[in-house]
């Protein structure tokens, strides 16, 4: 991958939410990055303008959820073109997606649904992962997705699935700390396995987010919600993902629930910590 | 199911509400009914899109109480799927629905609060642009004024309700909605970026007139000669230092001869 930039290598980023635009601009906070889900702001207004006015001092990064990469309806070009001004105006160090599918039949399912992983799966992300970055111009991050379900004829473990996409589109990829930890515990994989699976490489980023524990049929299903704190399992195995990959760019997601903006600068913060005390312990830094 | 083609239309079947059996076998368990599985994607497709909508009609909401939002939304969400991926898009015909949503009949206003939020909604999702000056018609002949066709600010909406659904807006924003007389009449509406926010204000019915016909593409001739059939007395000249001096006019063509 390209280097990021410096503050974003240097310091965890955050994602920015609507209600916390007003707070960011009148207070840019010390963060090493600001991520924004490109859809909300496809139309233009003064959030915008907001935006392109913090790119000023901040590197900004998009994340996107309404490509379905892996939908069967194919990409539709329309919000891809808009994609595409938006990347072109703002100059993100970073664009990134997900394996997974969001619609069929023109119906938006407003969700990261799964994928079967399958040599049919694979040829549909690879064919559009190819035809976004074509018209971006630039390579993606594609992130792994926080799971509920696995289905029976899937005959590739997602992170093979993950690098075959990376050796035949030449995306990076998005590792989602979270999603690993709650997928595993959905699916009953093991988290740390995972991890030894990725290949080093292509990592791009890290993203750390808070979930929830929902009983369903007497069975604990974790919840990628968004809102609430990074648990302590999720910090754990983010402190293995340094051990395995080094630093990358961290963000950390909050977005249901969300708490004032210093809640969140504090989970910024606490990754930092965090990151400093594992890569020096893994010797990646030098004490300083 | 032979194809991801199929997977995908039943899964996306049963997000929407319905049983698919046949992805019984398609899902692993693991200790779990698929069906039980599939569900959460399913509550999650609710109450996501239940949000967004209330997001985008806050003061519908407070005006029917969560728990009636929260049932109309189920059922414009069930009739109405997302077509598009931008949720701030989603929703666009929730005054419609409510309109003919038999629960809501007697909330005769309800519509048109709806629609205010919605133009607001959609003002606050238009690109921002700057306003052109005097100076920018100089070079314009008067002989050439007929003809001119303004390409007014991409956030501008106009609003003609039965009801006084401005005060009604702003009433529930202070928890004051009984103190509206609904029997005062209704309210001709300009909604527009200011900055970085949404205003809305009134206009008297030739200005209203004149700008909405301005904005649907009409010559100042056209419009002026709608305005003027509202009020023969309307100043032109001094309606139109008003509509540039507001910084509305984004852009202006002149239409052909022959076309008026």
């Amino acid at each position: 991958m390209t280097h990021p930039p410096a503050e974003a290598a240097r310091k965890a980023g955050i994602g920015l939410r609507g209600p916390h635009l007003a707070a960011v601009v009148a207070s840019p906070p010390a963060v090493g990055f600001l991520e924004v889900h490109p859809e909300n702001y496809m139309g233009g207004g003064p959030a915008l303008g907001a935006l392109e006015r913090l790119r000023r001092d901040r590197p900004i990064s998009l994340h996107g959820v309404g490509l379905s990469l892996g939908g069967t309806d194919g990409i539709d070009t329309g919000h891809l073109d808009r994609l595409a001004a938006l990347v072109d105006r703002l100059a993100p160090f970073l664009v990134s997606e997900h394996l997974s599918w969001s619609g069929v039949g023109g119906v938006y399912l407003n969700d990261l649904l799964p994928l079967p992983y399958t040599e049919e799966a694979l040829e549909v992300m690879v064919r559009h992962i190819d035809q976004v970055q074509t018209r971006l111009g630039r390579p993606i991050l594609v992130e792994n997705p926080s799971s509920y379900l696995r289905y029976r004829h899937s005959t590739i473990e997602e992170p093979a699935f993950l690098a075959e996409l990376t050796w035949r589109t030449g995306c990076g990829l998005l590792c989602d700390i979270n999603n690993i930890y709650v997928s595993g515990c959905n699916l009953g994989f093991d988290p740390l396995a995972y991890l030894a699976e990725l290949s080093v490489a292509p990592i791009g980023e890290f993203h750390l987010a808070g979930h929830s524990i929902n009983e369903v049929d007497g069975q604990e299903i974790r919840i990628d919600d968004h809102g609430s704190a990074v648990a302590e399992p999720v910090w754990a195995l983010y402190r293995a993902a340094l051990g395995r990959f080094g630093a990358r760019p961290t963000l950390i997601e909050w977005d249901s629930r969300l708490p004032d903006l210093s809640v969140l600068l504090g989970e910024a913060a606490k990754a930092d910590a965090v990151g400093v005390a594992k890569l020096r312990e893994a010797g990646h830094v030098g004490a300083s | 199911m032979s194809g991801l083609r199929e997977l995908q239309a039943a899964v996306g079947r049963s997000v929407l509400g319905q049983d698919e059996p046949s992805l019984d076998d398609v899902i692993e368990g693991d200790g779990l009914a698929p069906a039980a599985r599939l569900q959460i994607y399913r509550h999650h497709y609710e109450t996501s899109l239940a949000e967004a909508l209330k997001s985008i009609y806050p003061a519908v909401c407070r005006l029917v109480d969560e728990r009636f939002f929260a049932f109309a939304a189920q059922a414009y969400i069930k009739s109405s799927p997302p077509r598009r991926v931008c949720l701030h898009e989603y929703g666009a015909d929730f005054a419609e629905f409510l309109a003919g949503f038999p629960p809501c009949r007697e909330l005769v206003y309800l519509p048109d609060v709806a629609r205010l939020e919605q133009l607001i909604n959609a003002a606050l999702h238009s690109p921002v642009e700057e306003a052109l000056g005097t100076e920018a018609f100089l070079d314009v002949a008067v002989g050439d004024y007929p003809r001119l066709v303004f390409r007014l600010l991409a956030s501008l909406r106009y609003l003609d309700s039965s009801w006084p659904v401005d005060r009604l807006w702003l009433a529930q924003q202070a928890g004051q909605e009984g103190a509206v007389d609904l029997d005062e009449g209704g309210c001709l509406l300009e909604i527009r970026q200011r900055g970085e926010e949404v205003v809305f204000r009134r206009l008297d019915a030739p200005e209203f007139i004149l700008r909405r016909a301005l904005l649907a593409g009409q010559t100042l001739e056209s419009a002026a000669a709608a305005a003027l059939v509202a009020d023969p007395t309307f100043d032109l000249a001094m309606a139109l230092r008003r509509l540039l001096g507001e910084g509305l006019v984004a852009g202006f063509s002149l239409a052909p001869t022959d076309s008026i």
